[in-house]
């Protein structure tokens, strides 16, 4: 159901909203000066009770996540908190918007995370493209520590938190947890082997806690509202998926943007409702949260018979009328990823669009795992040839049979990432490639763009 | 002890072992390119991908793919289980493993093996590693079809020149980075590392610098294809052509195992590379190791001398009678020279013949000077058995050769018997010191001071020509088993000692290096060693 609120989002628009005059004017830092005189585990339960779901794609509960820390740390093995801040998935654009028009939110909810998982630093690894996000953060760090509210003593307590910015060099690969951390040790930025997993062995391998911007700056909201009652804003609060979420559409639609509403919005509403019905016709497919999660078909309609599945609510119905939550997206066999969806009108040629992403995924591989290195690279040739008109149905057929075998062999989760939305693609429009291959490209629209 | 089953065979493991390591120590080969057992686990070829079944109670693991159903004529949902890498993958008391019982895990190695070979460019006709590819043999074990990828290859550079000793090609490489840790690793020379991404990935040499440390060649070794190749070797031979005769090297004291190839239609050496020992080399030999292979054959002494001169090996016995003619009447003015070069059966002989037979006091140790070592395996000492002459001689122990040529300049010796050629002090010096006395015979495989300086120099076999027993410096005494023929006239130095001893006029009654070895028979533990190592699987890594 559609509900947009305006939680994480107050000061977007805000003439100097990202000042700190303005955050505290809103109440800013009230909550960071709370937790840091609150018992851990009562603010680890509040956030628990939050239901906030890893924001970056993976949708994991972040309280759980700060359980996992080794407690109490010890004074050789300091905690680190690292906040992924880069933005790389193709249709994301969501974290940018907070890191520029609300950093603030960011550093108190680093703040209230360091005390949370019993860390003294964060570093944010921002994308270093993104400049004005970098400008903003720094700015924001810089009156917090003047007004000493990072320091040795935040607010006058005996809690020292330091925030730093780290800037990435543009790898999507970094945006995978390990690879970022070893990108922020100034190491190749590959990911590493689990376990061990960052809560035991992460940043300088010292226990590390990794979190999503977005996901760290809804932190002083859900405390302020009390983490149960944060939940409870969502329609999926009884699937543990809480709280309201920054939505990104793109695409073919007549208002793309970012906009915050309460977890259970459909695909239907976000494009729609908030972005403006579908750009030039009518809707070919929808991309529903950034360029790894399975693409879906507006004529797709939901089969969850059992009533034990997540979707089972929703049995019968169209997929774009399913609220969009992690545990009923992952029924549904794609995936949430980051909330940002985008969306193909009926113009679009889906052999070029694909292409466009497999080009992405052999381009962004690091290389590390051979079917990752070399598969990706061999889907986007094959696809290649295709949009040239010179593919044969032999190599269609071996498509997803690359695809199948990349799948869960590689270290990273940029495997998947590349198998998923291939398999996704084929599968539904299995019929479309086929023609094209007949017709050596003469089928397609040969267009992305309108 | 606690076990795991690889495709229900019960082996044991030992606690913090993978599963592949657990496998390898039992003699079951998972096939594999990045791991290895002297290394940190990488992970990233992906051939190692065995199924684990799960804990009793718990689901698998599956994750959804897609078939191709060629009667409906469309894709059709499957799922298959997560595969785990047996490099990776800790083993747990009762954990049950399919390598090859699982189809699964033989559709994701050929698909590896595909993978890996898509931008190969296959020029196993021209590429060295050809015979011992790990790309050849899995091609033929686990793929067996032909390319499907009929375009272009990406193309990388070639021929790459990495430093003195290595010669890198990108696109025989599988970026399994073993290379790059064995440089700091092991090495502790991180000069490697891989640059750029996706299938342009590359091994660089970081910039300013060059592979020159003292184990480039071990890049090679580690190397399971032909990307990295050592100028020493390539384009040499076809390993096919070679066989191996397990060595110990001469180097230094540490006394790495080793395999001499050798080409026995030529009886040329081409190449040492090690043989694995957990106690003494581990996986490991330095490049001066590696490449003293080629004292097989240089700087050999080929015929016997007689006064500078060559002669026959009964000219030379004859002359050296002569030479030593009053040697008998007067022992105490006989000194004799042992080799830290040469084998315990060689000196064994000699001090036989000294001890035993002349009646002779006293004992010198001869060998090349201390050199360069380091905390890896280098020793500074560069003689394979000091530690063996040493244990042989008992006390008194042998003095050092400088002391020799001091006693001499003081005229306390008439006649010298030495084996071996070098020594650690400077030659002119024993040149002069030996011109003056009476009879000077040596035993030696090269050319060198002692020889040169010798009235007669009898020709002995180099230790790739014959099997002898060395001690290193831990102790251990360790066979090296013959690969060549003998070159010229050489016989093995216990022969030779021998054959002096009858023409002097002794008993000496050795024949066979049998008869040497149940002389010594004290200094046996050397057997029972081999023994048990030739009871364990040999499964390479």
């Amino acid at each position: 159901m559609l509900r947009q609120t305006t939680y994480l989002t107050k000061r977007y628009g805000v003439p100097e909203g990202w000042t700190l005059p303005v955050y505290e004017r809103d109440g800013g830092y009230q909550q960071a000066k709370r937790a840091l005189s609150m018992p851990r585990e009562a603010l680890v339960e509040e956030m628990k009770a939050a239901n906030i779901r890893g924001r970056g794609g993976a949708g994991f509960p972040m309280g759980v996540k700060w359980s996992f820390m080794p407690w109490p740390p010890k004074p050789e093995k300091p905690h680190y908190l690292v906040i992924n801040a880069d933005e790389g998935e193709p249709g994301t654009f969501k974290d940018r918007t907070i890191m520029e028009l609300d950093p603030h939110a960011v550093v108190e909810g680093c703040i209230i995370g360091c005390f949370g998982i019993g860390a003294h630093a964060a570093y944010i690894y921002v994308r270093d493209e993104l400049h004005l996000s970098k400008a903003r953060l720094w700015g924001a760090i810089k009156e917090a520590r003047e007004k000493g509210y990072l320091g040795a003593k935040p607010f006058g307590i005996d809690y020292p938190v330091e925030v730093y910015v780290h800037t990435g060099a543009g790898a999507y690969i970094c945006g995978e947890e390990t690879s970022l951390l070893n990108s922020l040790e100034g190491k190749r930025g590959e990911p590493r082997l689990k376990p061990p997993f960052p809560a035991q062995a992460g940043a300088f391998g010292m226990p590390t806690t990794v979190n999503n911007l977005e996901t760290i700056a809804a932190v002083p909201v859900a405390l302020a509202m009390g983490g149960d009652a944060f939940s409870k804003l969502s329609d999926l609060h009884d699937q543990k998926d809480g709280g309201c979420r920054l939505y990104g559409v793109s695409g073919h639609v007549n208002k793309p943007g970012v906009f915050e509403a309460c977890v259970g919005l459909t695909l239907r509403e976000l494009i729609y409702d908030l972005g403006g019905g579908v750009k030039g016709g009518e809707l070919l497919g929808v991309i529903p949260g950034g360029s790894s999660c399975p693409i879906l078909r507006p004529d797709e309609t939901v089969n969850a018979p059992d009533p034990k599945s997540p979707l089972h609510r929703w049995h019968g119905k169209n997929v774009l009328d399913v609220p969009m939550g992690v545990e009923t997206y992952r029924a549904l066999g794609t995936m949430l990823g980051t909330c940002c969806a985008i969306v193909l009108n009926k113009n679009t040629d889906i052999v070029l669009a694909m292409h466009n992403l497999m080009r992405f995924y052999r381009h962004e591989s690091c290389g590390q795992c051979t079917p990752c290195r070399e598969g990706s690279a061999w889907l986007f040739r094959i696809l290649d040839r295709m949009v040239h008109g010179e593919a044969t149905m032999e190599e269609l057929d071996r498509l997803h049979e690359i695809a199948d075998n990349i799948m869960g062999n590689t270290i990273c989760a940029f495997g998947e990432g590349t198998a998923m939305p291939a398999l996704g693609f084929l599968r539904k429009y299995r019929k479309e490639f086929e023609e094209h291959v007949r017709t050596k490209g003469k089928s397609g629209t040969g267009r992305l763009a309108l | 002890m606690a076990t795991i089953k690889i495709d229900g065979r019960e082996i044991p493991f030992e606690q913090g072992d993978t599963i592949i390591k657990a496998a390898h120590r039992a003699g079951i080969d998972i096939p594999h390119y990045c791991w290895h057992p002297g290394l940190s686990v990488a992970a990233n070829c992906r051939m190692c991908l065995v199924e684990v079944a799960p804990p009793p109670g718990r689901p698998a693991m599956q994750l959804d793919i897609l078939r191709w159903d060629p009667e409906k004529k469309d894709y059709v949902p499957a799922r298959k289980p997560k595969l785990v890498p047996a490099c990776q993958q800790a083993c747990a008391p009762g954990m049950e493993v399919l390598s090859e019982g699982s189809d699964h895990v033989e559709e994701a190695r050929g698909a590896v093996q595909e993978l890996l070979l898509l931008n190969h460019p296959v020029d196993c006709p021209i590429c060295d590693q050809a015979g011992e590819c790990r790309l050849q043999d899995y091609w033929l074990e686990h793929q067996g079809t032909g390319k499907r990828m009929q375009q272009e290859v990406v193309h990388k550079p070639k021929a790459v020149d990495f430093g003195p000793t290595i010669v890198y090609d990108a696109e025989r490489c599988i970026v399994c980075t073993r290379c790059v840790r064995f440089t700091a690793e092991v090495a502790k020379d991180p000069v490697l590392s891989v640059r750029e991404r996706g299938n342009l990935n590359e091994i660089v040499v970081s910039p300013g610098r060059e592979l020159d440390h003292d184990y480039t060649l071990m890049t090679e070794h580690v190397c399971p294809v032909g990307a990295l190749t050592s100028k020493d070797f390539r384009f040499k031979a076809r390993v096919w052509f070679l066989r191996s005769a397990r060595t110990v090297c001469q180097g230094c004291a540490t006394g790495c195992n080793a395999y001499l190839d050798y080409d026995p239609r030529t009886n040329v050496p081409h190449r040492h590379r090690p043989r694995d020992n957990e106690e003494v080399n581990k996986y490991w030999m330095c490049d001066e190791g590696m490449l003293s292979y080629k004292r097989a054959v240089e700087g050999r002494l080929g015929t016997a001398l007689v006064g500078g001169e060559d002669a026959s090996l009964e000219e030379a016995l004859a002359a050296a009678k002569d030479q030593l003619a009053g040697l008998k009447d007067d022992p105490g003015r006989v000194a004799v020279v042992l080799s830290a070069q040469h084998s315990n059966e060689d000196n064994h002989a000699l001090l036989t013949l000294a001890r035993t037979f002349i009646g002779a006091k006293d004992l010198y140790v001869s060998g090349r000077p201390l050199g360069r070592g380091d905390k890896i395996l280098m020793s500074e000492d560069k003689n394979p058995n000091t530690l063996g002459v040493m244990q042989l001689a008992g006390a008194p122990a042998p003095k050092p050769i400088a002391s020799l040529f001091d006693a001499i300049k003081a005229g306390k010796y008439s006649f010298v018997i030495a084996l071996g050629a070098e020594i650690e002090v400077d030659a002119k010096d024993a040149e002069s010191a030996l011109s003056k006395l009476k009879g000077v015979v040596t035993i030696a495989a090269h050319d060198g001071p002692l020889a040169r300086a010798a009235h007669v120099a009898l020709p002995a076999t180099a230790w790739a020509e014959q099997d002898g027993t060395y001690v290193n410096r831990q102790g251990l005494a360790q066979k090296s088993e013959r690969a060549l023929k003998a070159r010229g006239d050489a016989r093995p130095g216990w022969e030779l000692v021998a054959k002096l001893g009858k023409e002097l006029g002794y008993a000496m009654t050795y024949k066979t290096l049998a008869d040497v070895r149940r002389a010594m028979t004290p200094e046996a533990p050397a057997a029972s060693r081999d023994a048990d190592r030739a009871a364990k699987p040999e499964v390479s890594a």
